[in-house]
């Protein structure tokens, strides 16, 4: 408006603090976890630092449990999470293509971390799985103003068999020009971080000529090990005493069984809860709790006499802890949770979920931990038969790292 | 198949039969706030209304080879801030499906774009428009320049230029080579229409790792058919001189964005545009096809975002 007076505010950089915006993947429950671990982290190496979280559900609820600052642009973040639900099938989710159908949510919130970093005075970002972010800003060079920290627990799309041909083709091209931007524009990565180790990698090429993923990663990714986002070691060291707390008796063989926060895991959950009449056979003082979650409904699953439904169990990673065996989905969080706990599980992937069925399953046949289940291959008697078995397996697979955090925030410190 | 352009090694490229749900639309980013049928002449025009702020701002549709979706990247983006109209132009999305070619002429979209302004309540907007849209939009800026703020021309499909070499096929010959554009014929629609839409999006974009946005595409031509889009080759559209004439009449500022790898219109319609409309801004993009605004979103998004800063609205 012309006459209408206005004031801006210019601070002299030295005078500025340091600043840094961090994205953290909606989709599953890991990512929040971890970039709190190592926020927290980054925070020791630089006391001054500031960090504001765009963010959305269900990463709003661990930042506000722990307090984080969520930038207000949040709120006009369209929700990736309730897409993935909403692209999932009975026990069956392609992960690839509900990623790949994303776009336009994608593209939405690229736009609104433009603007907050527009306004913002960031000195740096950090996307955890921040896949608008780390596509737009390659395929858009030129407005980056920021150094810019990446950071995934796989590389490489990978097709599953039920998708074909076409599939195989898409996963390759998705690579080819993930490839193309990295080697095009090393700028817009100022460090890749690889949560996991390089033997965490799946032996697998990108595609036809493509190269093998592991090679590729090596060259272009640092390693911080995994991330658990808690210190299991207390967990472990007062396990008889979490199990008095929690109400497990002594001659009890607890079995957990859960499916995550979306419905996708009802399929699931009603095949291992049927199969508890012929586990309890097998296996004396069979107790079997089974957490339904927030979307459904316990009293629909028609479980049988002895088990016990619940809704929702608070700290649940504490009852993962205490059990004797867990029953869960593939997703890599939950799982690395039980093998970082030390605790025997079987895990289900989702069908099509590349990433739970491919990535995932070879980390954990890397540490020894768990048992891979074929949804499609376990009526309930495989499953009772499976809990008879893995019960009782003494743990002796690798142990999960505890100083991921600390390893991922000392890579991303130098940039601020 | 899906075709890559003839310069560009293609390896081999299974059809995309069967990696989305059938026809289950996906998420989009945001939903309209309102719904709406504009009525002209006895025909049914479907929009869209989101969000609020100034200045409006009108998505116009191209061709009848897609609809309303093909602006998914910007309307979520711009609802943000200002009130957003999209609309589907007679043939295809919630619109209804005339074969007859008058209901498809420029001047009659012209006049289906004024119904839908004032459907919605809208009493003078930007328009942004892609391919085919551009003479509609420019017969209104001419004509009703009260109703229009701005102008932003992406693609333009103007009879001004050069049109794409090949292109030039009978429509209604049986032809012995279904090679390119030979697709783009009647018979040859009644017996493969979509092998057709797999053609024209695959030219459409034309830039490498396209894949999502040609797919996008070939699923908004598949709710149109091979009769209502023969329609459309017999519309009366604007001659070269006319169109000359209706140009210097544009008043409003204007924005051409045009790729100079455009294989559908050909690059050099947006820069003759650019000449008949002197106060027009150019944004040539260097490897770039005829659909920016799906291909490279946050650069036309910027653009525009720019544009409309600079008319006085908010950025």
């Amino acid at each position: 408006m012309p006459g209408q007076s206005t004031t801006r505010t210019w601070t002299r950089a030295l005078s500025r603090r340091r600043r840094a915006l961090y994205i953290s993947s909606p989709i599953g429950l890991g990512h929040a976890q971890r970039d709190v671990a190592i926020a927290g982290e980054l925070r020791k190496l630089h006391p001054d630092l500031e960090i504001d979280w765009l963010a959305q559900h269900p990463v709003t609820a661990v930042l506000a449990e722990h307090r984080e600052r969520i930038h207000p642009l949040s709120a006009e973040l369209a929700s990736e999470s309730a897409h993935i639900t909403s692209e999932s099938g009975d026990h069956d989710l392609n992960a690839f293509q509900a990623i790949r159908r994303m776009d336009e949510i994608l593209i939405n919130n690229f736009m609104v971390f433009y603007d907050a970093v527009e306004s913002g005075g960031y000195d740096l970002v950090i996307g955890d799985e921040a896949w608008d972010v780390d596509y737009y800003l390659h395929e858009n060079p030129e407005i980056k103003r920021t150094a810019f920290a990446w950071m995934t627990d796989f590389v490489g799309w990978l097709p599953m068999a039920s998708g074909g041909e076409r599939e195989a083709y898409l996963t390759a091209d998705y690579n080819a020009e993930m490839i193309e931007q990295v080697e095009r524009f090393p700028r817009i990565r100022d460090k890749a971080i690889f949560v996991g180790e390089p033997e965490d990698i799946v032996p697998d090429d990108f595609g036809p000529g493509l190269g093998p993923i592991r090679d590729w990663t090596e060259r272009h990714f640092d390693f911080s090990g995994y991330v658990t986002g808690f210190d299991p070691t207390p967990l472990i060291e007062r396990r008889e005493e979490l199990r008095q707390e929690l109400g497990y008796e002594p001659d009890q063989r607890v079995v957990i069984v859960t499916v995550g926060g979306s419905g996708v895991g009802e399929s699931l959950l009603r095949r291992v809860i049927a199969s508890y009449p012929e586990a309890s056979r097998r296996v004396n003082g069979l107790r079997m709790i089974a957490v339904a979650g927030p979307r459904i409904d316990p009293a629909s699953l028609d479980s049988p006499a002895g088990v016990e439904m619940r809704a929702f169990v608070p700290d649940l990673y504490r009852h993962l802890a205490a059990c004797d065996l867990a029953v869960v989905q593939g997703g890599l969080t939950t799982t690395m949770e039980l093998a970082a706990a030390r605790r025997p599980f079987l895990y289900f992937p989702l069908r099509d979920h590349f990433e739970q069925n491919r990535h995932v399953r070879h980390r954990l046949e890397r540490y020894g931990a768990g048992r891979y289940m074929e949804y499609a291959a376990s009526p309930p008697e495989v499953i009772a038969a499976a809990i008879a078995e893995e019960i009782d397996r003494p743990i002796d697979h690798r142990p999960v790292e505890t100083d991921g955090a600390a390893r991922a925030a000392a890579l991303i410190a130098p940039l601020i | 198949m899906v075709h890559a352009p003839a310069d560009r090694p293609a390896p081999a490229t299974p059809a995309p039969a069967t990696d989305a749900p059938a026809g289950r639309e996906q998420t989009r980013a945001r939903y309209p706030d309102l719904e709406g049928v504009a009525e002209r002449d006895g025909g049914r025009i479907g929009f869209e209304v989101y969000g609020a702020g100034d200045p409006p701002i009108m998505f116009v549709p191209p061709w009848i080879i897609v609809h309303s979706r093909i602006w998914k990247a910007q309307i979520p983006d711009f609802a943000r801030r200002h009130r957003v109209i999209a609309w589907d132009a007679r043939g295809n999305g919630r619109s209804d499906r005339p074969t007859d070619p008058a209901a498809h002429g420029d001047e009659a979209i012209a006049k289906d774009l004024l119904a839908v302004l004032d459907a919605s309540g809208t009493k003078a907007a930007v328009l942004v428009g892609l391919s085919s849209a551009v003479v509609p939009q420019i017969i209104v800026a001419s004509e009703h320049p009260d109703r229009v703020l701005g102008l932003v021309l992406i693609a333009p499909s103007v009879p001004l230029g050069e049109r794409v070499a090949g292109r030039d096929v009978p429509f209604e010959d049986v032809l012995e080579t279904e090679h390119r554009w030979a697709k783009q014929n009647r018979h040859f629609w009644r017996r493969d229409f979509r092998a057709y839409l797999e053609f024209f999006f695959g030219e459409m974009f034309n830039e490498p790792h396209s894949t999502k946005q040609i797919e996008d595409a070939v699923g908004y031509g598949t709710t149109t058919d091979a009769e209502t889009l023969g329609a459309t080759m017999y519309a009366s559209s604007v001659e070269r001189d006319a169109f000359l004439g209706l140009c210097t009449a544009v008043r409003c500022p204007v924005l051409i964005i045009q790729g100079d790898r455009d294989a559908i219109s050909g690059p050099s319609r947006g820069i003759e545009l650019a000449r008949a409309i002197p106060h027009a801004q150019l944004e040539v993009l260097e490897g770039g096809g005829h659909g920016p605004s799906g291909r490279d979103p946050v650069r036309v998004n910027l653009l525009i975002r720019a544009f409309i800063r600079d008319l006085g609205g908010p950025s």
